[in-house]
């Protein structure tokens, strides 16, 4: 007689899985950290996602001051400014997009707000072939500290997979 | 998750199909050496990329990789009389030789050359590294031996086994490049397994149960990178390989051997793992050796006279509830090999990837899926997919501690290649 693994893994018991929803959609907030990155989430946004909204944090350059508050430090893609605790606070996963060798120092504040809200921070890194590490180097330094997965992707479409595979 | 006809396009493998290309286009490895172990020996039934093949070993020495039935009345050459230059169908005697081609149809006189017009599909088979491999693509593409850095140092630095496993390659596959689940899955086997124990990277791992990752995108496939806090504000990083199609590297720990796997479709249900370790400096020693021969590591004890596990679907992979309670095993399975195999089984031989919910943490699985995809693409404009050429498999995981500010990539470049003569930079 077969074992219980070895029946219960066959191709025939396969159809008797359940097939019903296993998951509820998840909040996933895609951030450009910069102008490149903006111009790719703009094209993302077009697309139907489940419950993916898209901001840009590309205006707010540098990093903000002691006391400062939270709450301007984000802008949605019309160029309307969003309360970023707000926007956080109702995540399940926050993905910061970055070009290679632009300032992302905007991640700092971005990363404070998910870390205050136990919030999931993935950073997305795009850079072709032709930069240098020394432009990559200074774009990590101001990512890794906020991201809990960091991806270097050298295909902007790497994104849009990305987000399909988080069912974003 | 993938769409179904995503899924589909990287789980099929058989000929004609775009993955099957993929696995095609390089060297493969179909047999142990030892499989084969003398001239005239018995044939060996070879199943690979979902096509029945048979390998053999002529009188001169001569390897083959025939299509598995006689052109004749297509009865297995399994039975054959190995005799003489050639393999002899026992059914009504017809030859080939180890191309494939038919030398003797004994029915035919002789003078009407008829057997000149019968030949057997054939492979190419080579040895090297105590792996006999061979290339299944069109003739006029086979690139050049393969470069693997274990198949390149002497016999006795390293030591290669295949283990059968009951799911299509790419989740077997998959575990290779899934580092977050090394702290949960095999946590026991870090600090008892005599290949794995006693390295200051393991107290790194258990001390850190949330690593931070990256995946960056090499030549031929991809870095993984883990991140674990080390001393004085350092990290630790352990740098896993990926090459594509189906080549993982497994960071090194302390001056045990190095060890990855090729995980090689059998059909679109099967896969050979085979798993290598070795040393670039030294032999294996005898302890090294026989600890890997009992199926530690990441190796596996057989059914006797079979590459199968002992530990296996049918005697519920031996799993020990009592050990799984008193923490000695996570699963209740031993060994890593099947503490990995038997969860990937358990998905069914192709998982429904519709139905995953992958996390943030998936990222190295959702690039690796994502420049398989894109390989494809490339693949239908017909250039070559990458794991081909000799720099995409001069490559080395590494398991480094660096300052917080230097990227894995850069700070440890030289460590991610082969360095003749070095070894693996491990901590």
């Amino acid at each position: 007689m077969q074992s219980e693994s070895a029946r219960m893994s066959s191709a025939a018991e396969a159809r008797f899985r359940i097939d019903a929803p296993n998951s509820k959609p998840r909040s996933v907030k895609v951030i450009a950290l910069d102008e490149p990155s903006e111009r790719i989430v703009k094209e993302l946004s077009q697309r139907t996602w489940n419950r993916a909204a898209f901001f840009t944090a590309s205006s707010f350059g540098g990093t903000p001051k002691q006391g400062e508050s939270f709450s301007g430090w984000l802008s949605d893609l019309a160029g309307r400014t969003k309360n970023l605790i707000e926007e956080v606070n109702s995540a399940d996963l926050v993905v910061m997009v970055a070009a290679a060798g632009e300032n992302a120092q905007a991640a700092s504040i971005i990363g404070e707000a998910c870390s205050l809200k136990r919030v999931t921070t993935t950073a997305l890194v795009l850079g072709g072939p032709s930069i240098s590490d020394e432009a990559l180097s200074k774009t990590l330094s101001h990512l890794r500290p906020w991201a809990l997965m960091l991806v270097i992707a050298t295909a902007e479409d790497y994104i849009a997979d990305m987000l399909t595979a988080l069912r974003a | 998750m993938l769409r179904k006809e995503q899924n589909d396009l990287l789980c099929q493998t058989g000929p004609g199909t775009p993955m099957g290309r993929m696995f095609r286009a390089s060297w493969q490895p179909a047999l142990l050496a030892e499989e084969l172990p003398e001239n005239e020996c018995p044939p060996v039934r070879v199943k690979l990329l979902g096509e029945r093949l048979l390998a053999w070993r002529d009188t001169d020495g001569n390897y083959a990789l025939t299509d598995e039935f006689c052109a004749h009345r297509g009865v297995s050459l399994w039975f054959g009389r190995n005799e003489h230059g050639g393999l002899r169908c026992p059914y009504h005697g017809w030859k080939y030789d180890h191309t494939g081609q038919c030398t003797e149809v004994p029915s035919e006189p002789s003078e009407s050359g008829y057997c000149q017009k019968i030949k057997l599909k054939s492979y190419p088979l080579v040895e090297r590294g105590g792996v006999l491999w061979t290339y299944m693509g069109p003739p006029e593409q086979q690139p050049p031996l393969p470069e693997w850095e274990f198949a390149m140092v002497p016999a006795s630095h390293s030591f290669m086994s295949k283990r059968l496993q009951e799911s299509n390659w790419l989740q077997a596959m998959e575990g290779g490049i899934d580092s977050s689940h090394v702290s949960f899955l095999h946590s026991g086997e870090l600090n008892s397994d005599p290949l794995f124990k006693g390295s200051k990277g393991n107290q790194y791992n258990m001390n850190d149960m949330k690593p931070v990752f990256e995946v960056v995108e090499s030549p031929g496939g991809l870095y993984i990178g883990a991140r674990r806090n080390a001393e004085n504000g350092n990290y630790y990083w352990r740098v896993t390989q990926y090459v594509m199609p189906a080549f993982t590297m497994i960071p090194p720990r302390a001056d045990h051997p190095v060890h990855g796997h090729f995980w090689v479709p059998i059909d679109d249900e099967n896969c050979w793992a085979w798993s290598f370790d070795y040393k670039v400096t030294r032999p294996l020693s005898d302890k090294e050796r026989k600890a890997m021969e009992a199926g530690q590591g990441i190796h596996v004890a057989y059914v006797p006279g079979t590459y199968i596990p002992t530990a296996n679907k049918t005697n519920d992979y031996l799993v020990d509830r009592k050990a799984q309670k008193e923490g000695r095993t996570f699963s209740g399975v031993f060994g890593i090999a099947m503490q990995d195999a038997s969860l990937q089984e358990s998905m069914g031989p192709i998982v429904d990837r519709t139905k995953e919910n992958l996390v943030s943490t998936d990222n190295g699985i959702i690039m690796a899926r994502h420049r398989l995809l894109r390989a494809l693409k490339t693949m239908e404009n017909g250039d070559m997919p990458p794991g081909i050429v000799a720099a995409h498999q001069h490559v080395r995981s590494a398991a480094v501690v660096l300052p917080p500010d230097k990227h894995f990539k850069d700070a440890a470049k030289e460590a991610l290649v082969v360095q003749t003569g070095k070894e693996h930079v491990t901590v």
